[in-house]
């Protein structure tokens, strides 16, 4: 009940290893879209591999907290029960979808997750480029409801894992649409390639894990669309490819915000990333809203042409 | 340590080596041809939709530029088989001196090194 008999993610490392080189493979000889640039990679693997230590060090005081609350429970749901596993599979993806839109949307959550999303490719390596500081930012704290209800921590570790495991394939180009019903409903490489992208018109959007209906629900979805590529990374790319400032250079950006800055600390720490207390930065909002003044200028400059 | 665990790291490292040398030996990273003034403009109206940049600077060696429009520097460098961009006032990258056919830059996060023909600077497109 609380500890895990195994852990989907441990089982699937070696599929994740046979379906980089297939990746890899595919795209040398031209049968798939596929990049890899050789730092980029050492980046996105060597995260995946620190992410897993990093998580050793704090594992200890998140089962703890998970322990304690689960001797606080409401319910006790079986774990042998068909229906406790569907209920939880849409629960574990209801909480991801909002521990995700957290992270983008709350500069202290971004802090933590903005590592995954700093490679300007997309590829599978990237699926592996984990953040070394969730367990600080304490996102984890968002999955204790489902323990404190009663589900117990090793039914919920499972399901994250299931769901982390799922995630893993999307990140490909090598991937252009699944069918139709399927786009529909699960979470996709066309849509995750939009969470991943730069493009102004895309930012802040397809947070789901496995299910993207969340995301249709909550008006967060936006589709892939032909006429505008995807460009990968974050809208101000990194410098450099340092690990350690990949890591930490969200964290720094905060801490030096607020010590010049003090009595905007909250903005700058729960604001949305971009946020700052004399509008001189960008933020999605604003991004998107200079996008939609050029989208709407250059139409009406169309519009212009040919009239009298 | 546990030693279970200790082969696993170890294991991890040598996993990710190898993945990365595959990657590499097989060389799939994108095309970066050196900019020319066509794709420096591409690449300029993508990065910096909302400028209009009065002259571009092309470096000798094709991997970077830098824009002007008006007080500000519109600066773009490889990195990797991608783009990096930034902007700064144009008063720092004025007043930067080249020495041996190297502009160095320094930004937060990096140091671009830029290359030019001669040690003149800035280019008479940016003056």
């Amino acid at each position: 009940m609380l500890k895990a008999a195994f852990d989907p993610v441990q089982l699937a490392i070696p599929f994740f290893v046979l379906a980089i080189i297939l990746e890899i493979l595919l795209g040398r000889f031209g049968k798939a879209k596929a990049n890899y640039e050789t730092r980029d990679t050492a980046m996105s693997l060597s995260m995946g591999f620190g992410s897993t230590v990093a998580g050793l060090l704090l594992g200890s005081v998140i089962f703890a907290t998970t322990v304690w609350i689960w001797n606080h429970r409401i319910f006790t749901i079986p774990m042998t029960a068909i229906w406790a596993w569907v209920v939880l599979f849409l629960l574990e993806d209801l909480t991801y979808y909002w521990f995700h839109r957290l992270a983008h949307e709350r500069r202290i959550w971004w802090a933590s997750h903005v590592n995954h999303h700093t490679s300007t490719h997309y590829n599978l390596s990237t699926a592996l480029r984990q953040t070394w500081t969730g367990g600080v930012a304490g996102t984890w704290l968002l999955w204790l409801p489902l323990t404190f209800l009663g589900f117990p921590p090793a039914m919920v570790a499972i399901q994250k894992g299931v769901s982390l495991v799922y995630q893993f394939w999307i990140h490909t180009e090598a991937i252009k649409r699944m069918p139709l019903w399927f786009e529909a409903v699960f979470n996709t490489p066309s849509h995750h390639r939009v969470h991943h992208a730069r493009n102004a018109r895309y930012l802040d959007a397809n947070y789901a894990g496995i299910l993207i209906i969340w995301d249709k629900m909550f008006g967060t979805f936006i589709p892939e669309v032909d006429e505008e590529p995807c460009s990968y990374g974050t809208v101000k790319n990194l410098g450099n490819f340092n690990i350690l400032h990949n890591v930490f250079h969200e964290w720094v950006g905060i801490a030096k915000d607020v010590a010049a800055s003090p009595r905007h600390a909250l903005g700058y720490i729960f604001g949305p990333p971009g946020w700052s207390h004399d509008g001189s930065r960008d933020t999605s909002h604003t991004l998107k809203a200079k996008w939609r003044a050029r989208v709407e200028a250059e139409s009406g400059d169309q519009a212009g042409v040919g009239a009298p | 340590m546990d030693k279970a665990l200790l082969i696993q790291l170890g294991g991890s490292i040598t996993a990710v080596a190898l993945l990365v040398a595959f990657a590499a030996w097989l060389g799939v990273a994108r095309a970066t041809p050196p900019l020319d003034a066509e794709s420096a403009r591409a690449l300029l109206s993508l990065e910096f939709p909302d400028h209009k940049p009065d002259a571009v600077w092309i470096a000798a060696d094709g991997a970077a530029l830098i824009a002007r429009d008006g007080a500000l520097a519109l600066v773009l460098y490889r990195r990797g088989d991608g783009y990096v961009a930034r902007d700064l006032p144009w008063s720092t990258v004025a007043a930067l001196k080249p020495t041996n056919g190297r502009l160095t830059l320094r930004l937060s996060d990096a140091r671009p090194v830029f290359a030019v023909n001669d040690d003149a600077w800035p280019p008479k497109e940016l003056a």
